[in-house]
């Protein structure tokens, strides 16, 4: 069982902390998505892990051993990197079965690895041609064959899809996808797209300046975030975030008003509030419905239209020039200048105080309905 | 310089806009021709047609009066057969062989080291170094010249102080007057006078190697012998090759330092004559023999030939067997 | 046991930093390069220091510098008494610069033209161009002489001046072309839209883009240039006309025994070299790493 567990792991460069004491448990055959933007630490965390760049402090352990000092070659891994890092000078064969060479394998063996990754991958038929005479996706494949002919326990996979156009992202990621059930092992993934991490991560662990913000499952973090930064991140279009003052703290929920005016009801753990406490109220646009059917409501001035087809975004600045993202439907007729109110139940605010830590929402039974967010924000990329 | 844009003359007088529709007839390229008359003047006249009137002069011979007439391949004859001419000729030709050889033994595996070290990761002091370890290369080949022979003097002494202070006193000898020495030695202050030329284009190439490369070859198990010779020299090759066609020309070209330090001459007793010293010897005269120009371009036809079969080997073999790899 | 060996690990991390491999190895690496280094400077040194010691010195104790009772500048008074050292290094300034700035100017239009235009000859023209960065010019020198001798330009600056840019030619042309490349046609396509002269693209569009470029180009001009030997020797030999490279090497078989002049000679042909490198070498080394020549 190859489980990967971080230690308070810390990384500095002279006297610069890059990562600040990271702590992470990795299942055995856990699909897990490292996501923040960069600069955020989350390639060189990637880097530590592989064994490209030396631990400053903490450990790291894969398959209960300790493997700080061991080489990368002896961890058990392998790695997919951004620009597919393919040896120009080598056919594919080659570049699949230089690790097998360097660790001196028979020649037979070697081949039968070989061809079954690339059978796997579908890229046999590529065996002979050099790197440069391949597609993009094809490198890529390449690329995830040379991993698996190593036969990891963990595969790290720094921003595969980055260099890939549009159509074959989609298409890859699906591929990535499959290929992790198929092989049935541990993934760690960087990426710094959040609907690549919605729809592959088991766990997605966010991270922000060299501090892991979140961790928990696509849902978990769309439906609890427990920081402004993690709520802004996860969710597109981004959640709305609106300044307000509480007026009132029950057990149960807030009372509060919105810089512009409107009164709103919060489903928030009151536990660590006052009355007359700023907090900023974040909602997410798809749970803002045109019409007041529901509980609360926000009004302003339309300012642009987009009509994807399914849904129209529509953005509206309130009384106070905060702008607000509502995800309406897909004929709405709405125009720009129109007065627009949007309603939203209660159950759907979340509130953060000044520091951007989110107060626990109320968790209930009976979830507020919304579309699954992983098929949601799929059919954005 | 294969790729040419592929703009028509006409385009460059964009006849819609100025509203005259009719003009079928193109202008004369009056620009064409100032952009690319002067450097094509200058460079066909004092270049190119010097070159191909040597090869044919190579063809002529001259009498005392100074006048010249054909006489086929006679002077090449000479120069390769006849034992008054030959003996030089094929000297001079082997001791160029000798010259490359020894560059060759040395400088790119100096210069490949010395790259490789500057190329470390996270070095302090690395552009210092490259700065000073390239600096003779820029000093002119008779400076270079000078110096050496002045530290290498037995007169002076300062070489034979430095090897006595090291222990090596006894085996120091005035290497540059010894016939069996002296071509070595000249070579050897070639070397260390140009090693700077591949370690910087060696380095260069160093550094466009992706890190990432290196990185999955790491991570593919290999340790840092194993990235040396699975990645980085196959990588460094075409570099390599172009070094070595540069220091071919340069050479099988070479004239300055043998002139400088041995003389015309090129002695003790022409060992240490090159394809250069003899073509300067034969166009100039020297002691008692006349200069011929007919012979000298003779010479220059034949280091031309030696030249062009070099370029060639390596334009129609090396660089295309070695393919230049896109990252 | 795990927790054992982190908190073991920074207590000796101080002992075991000196058998370290990663610091050894780079102590061995400045090693080898700091004695590179010195083998690469040392003999320069050695003349530069000696020019400026007595004669007596200068064989007594080669590698001390130059005390109170040992410096001299009498090699130097030898030197400017005996000839006429402004004077070459006035005429190897004039033929560098005057060489230099025909080389680019020429170099780049003929680049321009080259790339830019399509007309009937450009391929051939292109490929003579090219021909001559592995062509030695000093192949044709039997017939250069004589063309020198027919134009009445032996023993003029005139004749070193005009092979010079004959032999800068085909690099300046080869490593300009494939800059001129790089230019975005849109900044050309607008100009033309805009009914600008092909003249006037050239010379305030183009041109001033290529800048970089012709830095790099220079510095590759002006080196060979500035130390040639041959052909000051054949087509310029005279007393007036010698080049510093000529003068110092003429000097120097004259004066053979005087150690003082011939260091000082040396050294002043060294030191402004020397000079101008350390000024550019930033520059050189860019242009030479950048992949200019390939």
């Amino acid at each position: 069982m190859a489980d990967v567990k971080l230690n308070h792991i810390k990384k500095s460069y002279g006297k610069v902390d890059v990562l600040h004491g990271i702590d992470l448990d990795i299942k055995h055959g856990e699909f897990v998505v490292l996501v923040g933007a960069s600069g955020c630490g989350k390639s060189t965390l990637l880097r530590l892990i592989a064994g490209l760049e030396e631990i400053t402090a903490g450990e790291l352990i894969i398959d209960n051993k300790v493997v700080n000092h061991l080489d990368p070659a002896r961890r058990g891994i392998a790695m997919v990197f951004q620009s597919y890092a393919l040896y120009p000078h080598m056919s594919v064969f080659k570049n699949m079965a230089f690790g097998l060479k360097i660790a001196g394998q028979g020649k037979r063996a070697i081949r039968e690895k070989v061809e079954e990754a690339a059978r796997i991958l579908q890229i046999d038929h590529l065996l002979d041609r050099l790197p440069r005479e391949l597609s993009g996706g094809q490198r890529q494949r390449v690329a995830i064959g040379r991993a698996i002919v190593r036969d990891p326990n963990v595969f790290l996979f720094d921003e595969p899809l980055s260099n890939l156009d549009a159509a074959l992202r989609v298409q890859t990621r699906v591929e990535i996808g499959k290929l992790h059930k198929d092989l049935g092992a541990t993934i760690i993934y960087v990426t710094h797209d959040q609907v690549e991490a919605m729809t592959l991560g088991d766990k997605i662990v966010v991270m922000n300046a060299g501090r892991i913000e979140q961790c928990g499952s696509p849902l978990e973090l769309y439906r609890y975030p427990q920081t402004q930064f993690v709520a802004g991140f996860i969710g597109s279009p981004k959640m709305n975030f609106i300044q307000g003052t509480v007026d009132q703290v029950a057990t149960e929920y807030l009372a509060l008003t919105l810089k512009d005016g409107a009164q709103v009801k919060a489903y928030v753990d009151t536990s660590e509030v006052q009355k007359g406490q700023q907090v900023t109220v974040g909602i997410r646009p798809e749970h803002l419905f045109e019409g007041r059917d529901l509980a609360s409501s926000l009004t302003g001035e339309v300012k642009l239209v987009e009509h994807l087809g399914e849904v129209t975004y529509i953005y509206m600045n309130l009384a106070d020039g905060t702008e607000v993202v509502v995800r309406g439907e897909g004929e709405s007729e709405i125009r720009v200048g129109d007065k627009l109110e949007a309603s939203f139940a209660p159950e759907s605010v979340h509130v953060f105080n000044m520091n951007g830590k989110a107060m626990p929402k109320v968790r209930r039974s009976t979830e507020i309905p919304v579309d699954n967010p992983a098929i949601m924000t799929a059919s954005q990329a | 310089m294969k790729s040419t844009t592929n703009r028509t003359m006409s385009q460059n007088h964009p006849e819609p806009q100025t509203g005259a529709p009719n003009n079928i007839a193109k202008p004369f390229p009056w620009h064409i021709l100032f952009f690319l008359g002067p450097a094509l003047l200058i460079y066909i006249s004092i270049s190119v047609y010097p070159l191909l009137d040597t090869l044919r002069l190579g063809l002529f011979s001259e009498d005392e009066t100074g006048a010249t007439f054909f006489v086929g391949l006679q002077n090449y004859g000479n120069l390769l057969f006849n034992e008054f001419w030959s003996e030089p000729f094929w000297n001079a030709l082997k001791n160029n062989l000798k010259f490359f050889a020894i560059h060759m033994a040395l400088q790119n595996p100096i210069g490949l080291l010395l790259a490789m070290l500057l190329s470390s990761p996270k070095l302090r002091l690395s552009g210092t170094y490259r700065t000073l370890i390239f600096m003779p290369t820029m000093l002119s080949v008779v400076i270079i010249g000078f110096v050496w022979q002045l530290l290498l003097s037995p007169l002076w002494g300062i070489s034979e102080d430095f090897m006595y202070n090291i222990g090596l006193g006894n085996y120091f000898d005035a290497w540059l007057g010894k016939e069996s020495t002296a071509l070595i030695t000249l070579s050897l202050i070639s070397v260390w006078q140009f090693v700077g030329i591949p370690m910087m284009l060696i380095y260069a190439a160093l550094l466009n190697i992706p890190e990432d490369l290196t990185d999955a070859a790491v991570v593919d198990g290999a340790k840092s012998r194993h990235v040396f010779w699975h990645i980085k020299l196959p990588l460094l090759l075409p570099t390599i090759s172009m070094v070595s066609i540069l220091t071919f020309v340069a050479n099988f070209n070479a004239f300055e330092l043998i002139y400088a330090v041995k003389g015309a001459l090129a002695g003790p007793n022409f060992s240490s004559d090159i394809m250069g010293t003899l073509f300067y010897r034969t166009f100039f005269g020297f002691q008692l023999q006349q200069g011929s120009p007919t012979m000298g371009a003779a010479v220059a036809t034949l280091m031309f030939l030696i030249i062009l079969t070099g370029v060639m080997i390596y334009l129609f073999f090396v660089q295309r067997r070695i393919q230049r790899f896109q990252l | 046991m795990l927790a054992k060996q982190a908190i073991a690990a920074p207590a000796q991390s101080w002992k075991t930093a000196f058998l370290n491999p990663g610091l050894l190895k780079k102590a061995s690496v400045h090693t080898i390069l700091i004695v590179y280094t010195v083998i690469a400077l040392f003999p320069i040194l050695v003349i530069l220091v000696n020019a400026f010691k007595t004669r007596k010195a200068i064989f007594n104790d080669p590698l001390a510098f130059p005390d109170a009772s040992s410096f001299t500048l009498v090699g130097f008074t030898e030197v400017l008494e005996r000839s006429t050292f402004d004077v070459f290094f006035f005429n190897s300034l004039i033929v560098t610069l005057l060489s230099l700035f025909f080389v680019l100017l020429f170099g780049a239009m003929a680049a321009w033209a080259l790339t830019e235009y399509k007309f009937r000859g450009n391929l051939f023209i292109a490929i003579l161009f090219a021909m001559g960065i592995m062509i030695p010019i000093r192949l044709g020198t039997v017939s250069i002489l004589q063309l020198m001798v027919d134009l009445h330009l032996v023993n003029t600056l005139t004749a070193l001046v005009l092979v010079y840019i004959a032999q800068g030619l085909p690099l300046a042309v080869y490593i300009l072309s494939e800059f001129i490349r790089t230019i975005p046609k849109e900044l050309k396509e607008a100009a033309r839209c805009d009914n600008v002269s092909e003249y006037k693209i050239f010379f305030q569009i183009v041109l001033p883009l290529i800048r970089p470029a012709l830095a790099t180009v220079a510095v590759f001009t002006m080196i060979p240039i500035w130390n040639d030997l041959w052909f000051p020797l054949i087509l310029a030999p005279g007393e007036s006309t010698q080049t510093i490279t000529l003068g110092v090497q003429q000097f120097i078989g004259q004066f053979v025994t005087d150690w003082n002049a011939v260091l000082s000679s040396l050294t002043l042909a060294i030191v402004p070299v020397l000079i101008l490198y350390l000024i550019f070498s930033r520059q050189l080394i860019k242009g030479l790493t950048a992949g200019a020549v390939k």
